[in-house]
């Protein structure tokens, strides 16, 4: 375990905000420290939200006069959760497909890439749009539990084709392997293959797939934000402009999740920066995480060979001792000329 | 005989799923207040959709085309493509020689403010760049950097330097990688040690060999430009290419003139593609002709 000890720590910090963001209904405000006008005695208005970040407010405060911190705090499970299942459903459904399709039916392979060429061509965040346009471009009813059931399917969907075409190319790779030849010519099964010899390989790249569709997840929510395409759907309450009552309405998140708080702050950015730096900050602290996370986990799997280099050095170093020794020789005579040779 | 059937079977897959993908949302009917899983739906949009497509005739094909300003946005947004692409090369190359030529302690400290890039997500660098802007407008009273693209107006400056400016450290991490595994080669000691200067070994010899892994990862830094340039142009509201898209999206156009601007909006990536097999290809008769 001391091999991911970073992915650990970064795992226990994501794990303490999750907790902490689902027990806020234990501890927290429900009114998100409301703050509406500030008056003084005589009735005289002296200020109105979003207020700025201050002592009692470290965020500022929303259009509607609700403490960020707050609102990320609550949020922050949303975000996380639906981030985490989506990757986890990406790896399992691209893991298996992928496997299968190597394995089993390598001649479809090309005819899947065709299929989903467009992922190949087209940025993601565009198809992305494309397919939640129907669902949560405008406001409705639906349970939110449903709704956000269906925008994790479209977000698992959105990541299926690479993740099956990286474990496709992923085994074909381990299939030409010489060990995995030689046990298919003293004729074992797939599935035996599969389960002796491919699993503790795919087991690491796919913790390694899994962050990095967890990162590219986190993208994809961010960038949906900003197109007013949050998860949970619009608020029809929306974001109260105190500028223009009679406006239209600017919709706000149902479920405060941080992409959300982005995409409602989004249209104010000019007046009030601070309601959209405090959710697009609290990304860039789970990126950052998930992306140290990735790091140790590629430098594992690259540095594999080394470890067991290293345990087997040390068993061949009493033979080449001697070796050793000699070239340690050879330098400090080397540095004693220098030294002579300078004095 | 048996290649063109399979060139068509490709074509008809590729375009099938095409529509597939666009129509799969239609699976789950979004009623008032309830959704309702229904594969007809799916399957009547899907079904209209190739009708339109195959419908030659039809007077609405390539319907938006006729309305929006399709080649004077494209040709903004390409500018902007190129703009920024040129501007990643050519620092990336600039960038990755400064870093390569410098003392081994300032390199590795210099990767590490490199690699910190990694994790900025592209969405708080366009905001920084944007919030910057403003305030500059606001400290000096005087525009200097035209920020939106309002009233017609089409700047080049500010959203060309935010569109570059992730990518520019992607491909640098990316060009240091190659060259510090470059470096480690046979022949780069072999140069060192015949008295060759660094520099030279650097220009003349490295960046040669490592040329075609160049032109590969320039593939995905088209796409993450590609990307950049979608969400700026929206938030910057910059009438480009990707505005016009929007409006198909969302006013429901006429699925021709959707694919066709999405295969303008991959025609970079293609070409890039093409350039790269023919340089490829190209090296490696060269080297079977060298045997």
């Amino acid at each position: 375990m001391r091999k991911y000890r970073k992915t650990l720590i970064g795992a226990a910090i994501l794990l303490v905000i999750f907790l902490a963001s689902c027990l806020y209904p234990i501890y927290g405000p429900a009114d998100f420290h409301h703050m509406d006008f500030i008056e003084d005695k005589d009735g005289n208005i002296l200020g109105r939200p979003p207020y700025p970040p201050s002592l009692s407010h470290i965020f500022g405060t929303s259009r509607n006069g609700e403490d960020m911190f707050l609102l990320l705090l609550y949020g922050a499970k949303f975000t996380l959760l639906i981030a985490f299942s989506t990757a986890v459903l990406r790896v399992l459904a691209g893991g298996l497909f992928g496997l299968f399709l190597a394995l089993w039916a390598p001649f479809l392979t090309s005819f899947f890439k065709d299929f989903f060429l467009a992922f190949r061509y087209i940025p993601s965040i565009l198809i992305a749009i494309i397919l939640m346009a129907p669902i949560v471009g405008s406001f409705n009813d639906v349970p939110m539990f449903s709704l956000i059931f269906c925008q994790l399917m479209i977000l698992v969907f959105l990541g299926f084709p690479s993740t099956v075409i990286t474990t496709v190319d992923l085994t074909n790779e381990l299939l030409q392997t010489s060990f995995i030849q030689s046990s298919f010519l003293m004729g074992a099964s797939k599935l035996h293959v599969v389960k002796r010899q491919l699993l503790p390989y795919l087991r690491s790249y796919g913790l390694l797939l899994f962050v990095q569709q967890l990162l590219s997840t986190l993208q994809i929510i961010m960038h949906l934000g900003i197109f007013g395409y949050f998860l949970g759907g619009l608020n029809r309450a929306g974001i109260f402009g105190w500028d223009a009552p009679g406006g239209p309405v600017t919709p706000a998140t149902k479920t405060y999740e941080w992409a959300g708080l982005i995409g409602q702050g989004f249209k104010d950015f000019t007046y009030a920066p601070w309601t959209v730096f405090a959710p697009v900050l609290g990304f860039f602290l789970v990126i950052a995480i998930v992306n140290m996370m990735k790091k140790e986990i590629e430098d594992n799997i690259l540095g594999l060979g080394k470890w067991n280099m290293k345990k087997k050095s040390k068993m061949i170093s009493a033979v080449s001792q001697g070796k050793v020794i000699v070239n340690k020789f050879e330098l400090i005579q080397n540095k004693k000329g220098v030294k002579e040779r300078s004095l | 005989m048996k290649r063109l059937l399979r060139g068509i079977i490709r074509l008809v897959l590729m375009i099938s799923g095409l529509l597939v993908t666009f129509n799969l949302p239609f699976i789950f009917g979004i009623g008032n207040d309830t959704i309702r899983i229904s594969f007809q739906t799916f399957w009547q949009f899907f079904e209209v959709d190739v009708l339109n497509l195959l419908n030659l005739n039809d007077p609405n094909y390539f319907a938006f085309f006729k309305v929006l300003p399709i080649a004077e946005t494209s040709q903004y947004t390409m500018t902007l493509l190129a703009g920024s692409l040129l501007v990643v090369i050519f620092l990336g190359m600039l960038a990755a020689v400064a870093v390569m030529t410098s003392p081994q302690k300032v390199r590795n400290r210099l990767k590490v403010g490199i690699n910190f890039f990694e994790a900025v997500p592209d969405l708080l660098v366009i905001f920084l760049f944007q919030f910057f802007t403003i305030v500059l407008f606001k400290a000096t009273g005087i525009r200097i950097f035209q920020l939106y693209g309002i009233f017609g107006a089409k700047p080049y400056f500010i959203p060309i330097v935010t569109v570059s400016f992730l990518p520019f450290f992607l491909l640098l991490q990316f060009l240091i990688k190659a060259l510090t595994e470059e470096e480690r080669r046979d022949y780069v000691s072999y140069l060192r040690a015949k008295g060759i200067s660094r520099v030279r070994i650097l220009f003349i010899h490295m960046f040669r060999n490592i040329f075609p892994l160049l032109f590969v990862q320039l593939r995905t830094t088209v796409w993450v430009i590609l990307a950049n340039i979608y969400l700026v142009e929206y938030i910057f509201n910059l009438n480009g290419f990707t505005n016009d898209l929007q409006k198909i999206i969302f006013h429901k156009g006429d699925v021709s003139s959707l694919i066709v601007c999405l295969l303008m909006l991959a025609l970079p990536l293609l070409a890039i593609e093409a350039v790269g097999w023919l340089m490829i290809r190209q090296m490696k008769g060269r080297e079977v002709g060298g045997l």
